[in-house]
């Protein structure tokens, strides 16, 4: 086959497109009224494309029944749950996880506030002290009472003597009440000694706080102190006369 | 269900409507088939990518912002799906030690001979030609939906041509 000229190809191409300007489509009709070679390529390229147009037409007669085959085949599938993309449908990009950012930070300040140390209560820090030591002092109490219940049972079930039986049964009750009130005294004794730690402990905090805030207080006055004196200095000095 | 917008169609599809997701099936059922081609260059490997892409629209319809725009979102999945089909097939050769698959005989009609020289341009090269020739789309069409300028366009087209033409003669002359 005889081959077009090298530098016409592109042009030739560009003509059967019909994407030449009027000017350049003139020039390349008068070549091809010169030049065997290109017109016959013309015509090659001219012949390949109305086959690949009667491809087309061939490829897609069945198209029809590949879309049967696709609507037959939706049986078996349906739409996942939608993304965050859906529930915010009205920002995107990163403006969407600008919110998300924005919601994540607030959640974790509430959670934070929440959960984080709240200013001290002094009546619950009095309860809480109470229960523990109440809890604390419950075991050794409760042992030596029992201890001691164990031995005068003992002793009252091997009596044979009805009337020493009563005497031992009301001194059990009489120990058990002072017990009590022992136990009663001295959960109150420990719980006020603890609760006076504590506040000790407070105020010597508060004490060291106040001295800081006083120092920095005396810092910023003298400062400020020193500024007004300048400025009341100045204020007081004659004013340059104006130049005109 | 014809007269329906495609936002409307999404908007029921979205409630797992299958029958209007089946006329959004059949309004761009074509153009997703031949992007699939253009990707691929065989028309069975289109078939299957094609019918995949629909399958995984149906399945991600809730993800779509604007049912206007199902039409470019449908065919970009099918474009992306092609594509990656190709690069599978591309690194499991190179895998193998395989090159290029070797020039088919082309006894047969000249269909045939077309066909397998289509099939054998660089897919950049044969999408914008099978949205052209094969779907009937303008210039500008094919440009918007690739993306890329109408002088873009025409120098795929026009390069697409010249190289169809030297592997049809190339095989015109094989013995």
């Amino acid at each position: 086959m005889n081959r077009p000229c090298p530098d016409r190809q592109d042009r030739l191409a560009d003509y059967l497109l019909g994407a030449l300007a009027a000017g350049a489509a003139k020039a390349v009709q008068e070549h091809l009224d010169r030049c065997a070679n290109c017109r016959q390529y013309l015509q090659n390229l001219q012949r390949q494309s109305e086959t690949l147009v009667r491809l087309g037409r061939e490829i897609g007669a069945d198209m029809e029944v590949r879309q049967a085959k696709v609507i037959e085949a939706l049986e078996d599938v349906a739409p996942a749950e939608a993304g965050m993309s859906r529930v915010f449908p009205f920002i995107g990009g990163y403006l969407r996880t600008a919110v998300a950012a924005v919601l994540v930070l607030g959640a974790g300040i509430t959670i934070g506030r929440w959960t984080g140390p709240h200013p001290v209560d002094v009546g619950q820090l009095r309860a809480e002290l109470q229960a523990s030591v109440t809890a604390s002092l419950q075991p050794v109490v409760g042992e030596s009472v029992l201890a001691e219940l164990d031995q005068r049972l003992q002793t009252g079930l091997s009596a044979s003597d009805e009337r020493l039986r009563a005497e031992l049964g009301e001194q059990v009750r009489r120990d058990l009440r002072v017990l009590a009130a022992q136990f009663a005294a001295n959960s109150e004794r420990l719980v006020d000694e603890r609760f006076a730690d504590i506040v000790q402990l407070i105020e010597a905090g508060r004490r060291t706080d106040r001295e800081r805030v006083a120092k920095a207080l005396e810092q910023i006055t003298t400062r400020t102190g020193l500024g007004f004196q300048t400025l009341a200095a100045r204020a007081q000095e004659p004013s340059a006369p104006i130049q005109n | 269900m014809d007269e329906c917008s495609d936002r409307d169609l999404v908007t029921a599809s979205c409630r797992a409507d299958r029958a209007a997701y089946a006329g959004l099936v059949r309004r761009h059922y074509n153009h997703v088939f031949l992007v699939c081609l253009g990707v691929l260059g065989n028309v069975h490997d289109a078939e299957d990518v094609a019918q995949d892409a629909m399958l995984k629209g149906f399945e991600r319809i809730r993800q779509l912002r604007d049912g206007a725009q199902f039409g470019g979102w449908i065919v970009a999945i099918a474009r992306n799906l092609g594509i990656n089909l190709l690069r599978q097939r591309k690194s499991m050769a190179k895998a193998l030690g395989a090159g290029e698959p070797p020039a088919q005989s082309h006894a047969g009609t000249g269909y045939e001979d077309l066909r397998q020289a289509v099939a054998r341009l660089p897919w950049d090269l044969r999408l914008p030609l099978v949205m052209y020739y094969f779907d009937g789309q303008d210039v500008k069409a094919v440009a918007d939906k690739l993306e890329m300028s109408t002088s873009g366009v025409y120098l795929k087209l026009r390069t697409a041509l010249k190289e169809l033409h030297d592997l049809l003669t190339t095989q015109g002359e094989t013995p």
